[in-house]
């Protein structure tokens, strides 16, 4: 896929450009050639979604910053137009549930921001087109300086991520519904 | 795909020699000593196998001690064929290579269990059936025909996508067939899933009759070109070759029955040390004109090693098989890989089918060709050869 390459490029570049930058700026935020962007910085890893008819679903993966300075990533999108929120964990066990973050999600230089399920996460809140599973999908992250980087996300089947979600519009039992559809799909005893 | 290699075609020149010399070592020379794999069988070992290669793993590599033979059927979604085959494959390369390298799928929820993969492959092959639903690798195998006293069960049969699991760790193979089984949820039907284990000893390992299983195997660049062919004379692609799959029920009960000299009157090889009838060690070769002192032949003409013998270099074999034990039923997991099996493992399966002494203790229940893809390279994905 073109996206997969020109990312890959992007990020292969962001690597090439935070271990030539001997002189870190942290004024520096626009995208000027000698500079690093954040986008530039992200380097993603293991990333997927969560395989989904409609509803709700979930993106998780490994994000480092392979940059010098912090990258905050302010918002994801897709080009379905689905509306993407970044989640985390609020409380623990039985009593854990998920909320949107309050600010951006930043990362530290040479730091991974780990989203999986049962912790930080990216949330679809209501998918305007199913999430088949095999197939991938490209989100697109925004950053506190403006720039942007995709990332490819493999679709998976997944029966968890069945998490409560704080406030009460998102439906969560809309969830567990498909949940549930998955699970009576699957007769295989391998 | 590209042109098909012709179906009659005769393997030639240096390739023709070789197989020529591996079909000597039935009569001339010891073809054991060619297996030259003797001692500490590599594959006892922990560690990992490399994914990446001219050709999949689990082939002409030393057989693991477990196995897991795994078929499903594709179950087709809207769009182009060929398009959700792709994509499909993709995730099962992505797996595969995951779980060979010791990491565990994404989404795994249980990855701790893929980190020693103690020699884990993954080797995949479609059947003909979606080959021509997708349009590609027309004529690759064909399918697999009735053989004489074939009394299949149909949870044994021909399946889409194959997936041979390996590896020296029953708990890593559990968890691999079903990390790629969950990832194959909605996609594919699960048609069967045919476990096995066996105990390497000096190339080959006892079955359950108590037999040396594997002595005449190919070894080395014969046992390479009896499976992938050569470039000229490739398999039904470019560095890949044929599955045969067989299930073999046997009847131990009536096996104990038997006193070993019938038991290796039947085989033409002794129990005790898999050594030919017609010699006294097992790097003596099977000699069929060898006479006793009443000038009867001391390997009899129904005997297994008689009729398994290929008649030419074209039916030489790569047997890869495995016991089994479910339930209350025992037998051979018979896998063969082979160039082309109409030339090779058909015609000598019809020959044993027909008159093998050792019939009247097996009962095939289980039957199925595949067409195993190619190898490939980082970054590529397992049938990008065929598809792109």
């Amino acid at each position: 896929m073109k996206t997969t390459k020109t990312t890959a490029a992007l990020l292969g570049l962001g690597l090439l450009l935070a271990g030539c930058s001997a002189t870190p700026d942290p004024a520096a935020q626009t995208p000027a050639a000698q500079h690093e962007t954040q986008a530039q910085a992200l380097q993603a890893s293991d990333t997927w979604a969560k395989a989904a008819k409609d509803g709700m679903s979930a993106g998780f993966g490994t994000l480092h910053n392979a940059g010098s300075q912090a990258i905050e990533i302010t918002g994801v999108s897709d080009a379905a137009g689905n509306e993407i929120q970044l989640h985390e964990t609020v409380g623990t066990g039985a009593q854990a549930s998920m909320k949107q973050m309050d600010g951006g999600l930043t990362i530290e230089p040479g730091q991974d921001a780990v989203l999986e399920p049962g912790g930080s996460h990216l949330m679809f809140m209501d998918l305007k087109q199913p999430l088949a599973a095999a197939q991938r999908t490209s989100l697109t992250f925004t950053f506190a300086d403006g720039s942007s980087a995709a990332a490819d996300f493999e679709i998976r089947n997944f029966s968890g991520a069945n998490e409560n979600y704080e406030h009460g519009g998102q439906k969560p039992e809309h969830t567990m519904d498909h949940s549930k559809m998955d699970h009576s799909k699957m007769k295989h005893d391998g | 795909m590209g042109s098909a290699p012709s179906r009659r075609s005769v393997i030639g020149g240096s390739a023709m020699a070789a197989l020529g010399g591996m079909l000597a070592g039935f009569g001339a020379a010891p073809a054991a000593a060619d297996a030259g794999q003797t001692g500490q069988p590599e594959g006892q070992q922990g560690g990992t196998r490399q994914f990446y290669g001219r050709y999949q793993a689990g082939i002409l590599d030393e057989a693991q001690l477990h196995a897991q033979f795994v078929g499903w059927d594709v179950i087709w979604g809207e769009g182009g064929k060929k398009e959700q085959l792709r994509a499909l494959l993709r995730m099962l390369t992505d797996d595969a290579q995951r779980l060979a390298s010791g990491r565990g799928v994404l989404a795994d929820t249980e990855a701790e269990m893929a980190a020693d993969p103690a020699q884990l492959t993954l080797t995949v092959g479609l059947g003909q059936r979606l080959l021509d639903q997708v349009g590609a690798g027309k004529n690759a195998v064909g399918s697999m025909p009735e053989f004489a006293g074939d009394k299949l069960d149909e949870r044994y049969g021909q399946s889409d996508l194959l997936v041979q699991f390996c590896s020296n760790d029953p708990t890593v193979l559990a968890h691999a067939v079903r990390a790629v089984g969950k990832n194959l949820r909605g996609l594919a039907k699960h048609v069967f899933t045919q476990r096995g284990f066996i105990q390497p000893a000096s190339g080959a390992f006892r079955n359950l009759f108590g037999q040396l299983d594997g002595i005449n195997n190919p070894a080395g660049d014969t046992r390479e070109l009896a499976v992938f062919g050569t470039q000229e004379n490739p398999s039904w692609i470019s560095n890949g070759t044929t599955l045969a799959l067989r299930r073999f029920e046997m009847d131990l009960d009536a096996w104990d029955e038997l006193a070993v000299s019938g038991r290796d009157f039947a085989l033409g090889r002794r129990q005790k040390d898999g050594s030919p009838l017609s010699g006294t060690s097992v790097a003596d070769p099977v000699d069929l004109d060898a006479a006793n002192e009443l000038g009867l032949p001391k390997i009899g003409a129904n005997a297994h090693v008689a009729l398994a013998r290929p008649g030419s270099g074209d039916e030489v074999i790569h047997r890869r098989g495995y016991n089994f034990v479910d339930g209350e039923r025992s037998g051979l997991l018979f896998a063969s890989y082979q160039r082309d099996a109409r030339t090779s493992f058909i015609p000598v399966q019809r020959r044993l089918a027909a008159a093998d002494a050792l019939n009247q203790w097996l009962t095939p229940v289980g039957s199925a060709l595949y067409a195993v893809l190619p190898g490939i390279e980082p970054g590529m994905y397992l049938g990008q050869q065929l598809l792109d």
